[in-house]
C-alpha cells in the first residue's frame, strides 16, 4: 500500500550494468564447475588406486579414460572462463569510451558556444581600438618625457651635492675616534692578568681536596 | 580453535553456571560474547545452531561442563541487544552471528570497494565472497545482503537480484 502513494525509488543501475552483471554470473558459473569437475577427478584418482590395489585393471582403465574425458572438459571451459574475462573487459571499456566520447562533445559544445561569442568583426575592431589607445599613449610619453628632462637634471644635481656633504660629515666623524682605543688597551691588559692570578690560586685548593 | 584461543574463564567450572550475584552474572555474560564472536571469527562462521553449539561452543568436555539453556538465552540476548546477533527463525533455534556490526561490515566493505577502485561498477556476490585476504572473504551470502541493504540506505550502493543474476552496483 506504501509502494502505491510513495516516490518508486529511481535505480541508478543501467541496462549495461544488468549485461556486465549476466557476464559476469555466467563466469561465476563456470568457475564452480571447475570446481566440481576438479573434485571428481581427484575422487576418481583415488578410486583407480584402490582398483588397481585390488587386482580390477580393466575397471580402474576405464575410469582412467573417464577421468581423461573430463579432464578434455575442464580444458574447454578454461577456453570459455577466458573468452567472458576477455567479454567483461570489453564491457567495462566499451563504457570508458562512451564516457570519453560524451566528455568530448561536451567540451566541443562548450568550446563552439564560446567562439560564436567571440565574433570575428569584433574582434577586429577591438584589435583596432587597442592599437589606437597605445599610440596615443606613446605620444603621451613623448610629450612629458620631453618637458621634464629639465628638472629631472636639477634634482639630481641636488642629491648629488647632498651625498658630497653627507660622506664628508662621516670623514670627520671617525677622525677622532682613533686615539680613544689607544686608552682602553693597558685596562684589558691588567683584567687578563687579574684572571691569571685567580687561577694559579684555585689550583693549591684542589691539591688539598685530594688529600682529604 | 586452538586451545590457546579459549579464555582462562573457559576452564572455570564456574564458568557455565549462571552466577546468582547480579554484577559476577554481568561480567560472565560479557565474557561470554566475548567467546561467542571470537570463535565465529576464528571459523569464519557466521550460523550459529543452538543444539550444535551445545557439544561445541558451550561445552568444556575435558571439566565436563556444559552452559545451561538458561545461560544461553542470557547470551543471546546480550548479542542480539548488542547487535551482534540475529535471529533466523521465530523459534531462535540459529542466529545469525556478527562479530562486526552490520553498520561495521558495510564500512568495511564500502572502503574496499573505494581502494580497490570498484566505484561505479558492478560486481557478482559470488565475486565478493570469493575475494582473496579480505575479513569478508568467504562471507554468508544472506549476512553480505545485509550488508549491502545498509549500504543501499546510504546511497552508496545497490542491490541487484534478478531472476538467476544476484549481485551490487557501487556509487
Amino acid at each position: 500500500m506504501g509502494n502505491l502513494f510513495g516516490k518508486k525509488k529511481v535505480s541508478r543501475v543501467t541496462e549495461h550494468d544488468k549485461a556486465v552483471l549476466q557476464v559476469k554470473q555466467q563466469r561465476d558459473k563456470l568457475k564452480q564447475y571447475q570446481i566440481k569437475i576438479e573434485q571428481k577427478l581427484e575422487n576418481e584418482r583415488l578410486l583407480a588406486k584402490k582398483l588397481l590395489t585390488s587386482g580390477q585393471r580393466e575397471r580402474a582403465k576405464l575410469l582412467l579414460k573417464k577421468k581423461r574425458y573430463q579432464e578434455n572438459l575442464l580444458e574447454k571451459t578454461d577456453g570459455q572462463l577466458e573468452n567472458l574475462e576477455k567479454m567483461i573487459q570489453d564491457l567495462e571499456f566499451a563504457q570508458v569510451e562512451v564516457k570519453v566520447v560524451a566528455g568530448l562533445k561536451i567540451g566541443n559544445e562548450a568550446l563552439k558556444s564560446l567562439n560564436e561569442v567571440l565574433n570575428i568583426d569584433e574582434i577586429e575592431r577591438i584589435m583596432d581600438e587597442t592599437k589606437e589607445g597605445i599610440e596615443k599613449q606613446k605620444e603621451i610619453n613623448d610629450l612629458l618625457n620631453g618637458k621634464l628632462t629639465d628638472e629631472d637634471e636639477e634634482d639630481i644635481e641636488k642629491e648629488y651635492n647632498e651625498l658630497l656633504k653627507l660622506e664628508e660629515e662621516e670623514i670627520s666623524k671617525q677622525l677622532p675616534e682613533v686615539p680613544a682605543i689607544e686608552p682602553e688597551l693597558p685596562a684589558t691588559d691588567s683584567v687578563e692578568k687579574e684572571k691569571y692570578k685567580e687561577k694559579v690560586n684555585e689550583k693549591p685548593k684542589r691539591i688539598a681536596l685530594e688529600a682529604a | 580453535m586452538k586451545s590457546e584461543d579459549w579464555p582462562w574463564q573457559h576452564s572455570f567450572p564456574p564458568f557455565f553456571t549462571v552466577q546468582p550475584n547480579l554484577h559476577t552474572r554481568s561480567l560472565q555474560v560479557s565474557a561470554w560474547t566475548s567467546l561467542v564472536l571470537k570463535y565465529h571469527r576464528i571459523c569464519s562462521q557466521y550460523v550459529l545452531d543452538i543444539q550444535e553449539a551445545k557439544s561445541t561452543l558451550f561445552t568444556n568436555p575435558s571439566i565436563e561442563r556444559t552452559l545451561s539453556e538458561e545461560g544461553i538465552n542470557l547470551v543471546m540476548s546480550a548479542l542480539v541487544s548488542s547487535k551482534n546477533a540475529e535471529p533466523i527463525d521465530k523459534y531462535r533455534t540459529r542466529f545469525y552471528i556478527y562479530w562486526h556490526t552490520l553498520e561495521e561490515w558495510a564500512a568495511i566493505l564500502s572502503s574496499w570497494a573505494t581502494d580497490s577502485g570498484h566505484s561505479g561498477s558492478v560486481c557478482t556476490l559470488y565475486e565478493l565472497i570469493n575475494t582473496p585476504n579480505q575479513e569478508f572473504t568467504g562471507m554468508h551470502q544472506e549476512v553480505l545482503i545485509k550488508v549491502i541493504k545498509v549500504l543501499e540506505a546510504r546511497n552508496e550502493a545497490e542491490l541487484i537480484l534478478m531472476d538467476d543474476n544476484n549481485g551490487v552496483k557501487f556509487f
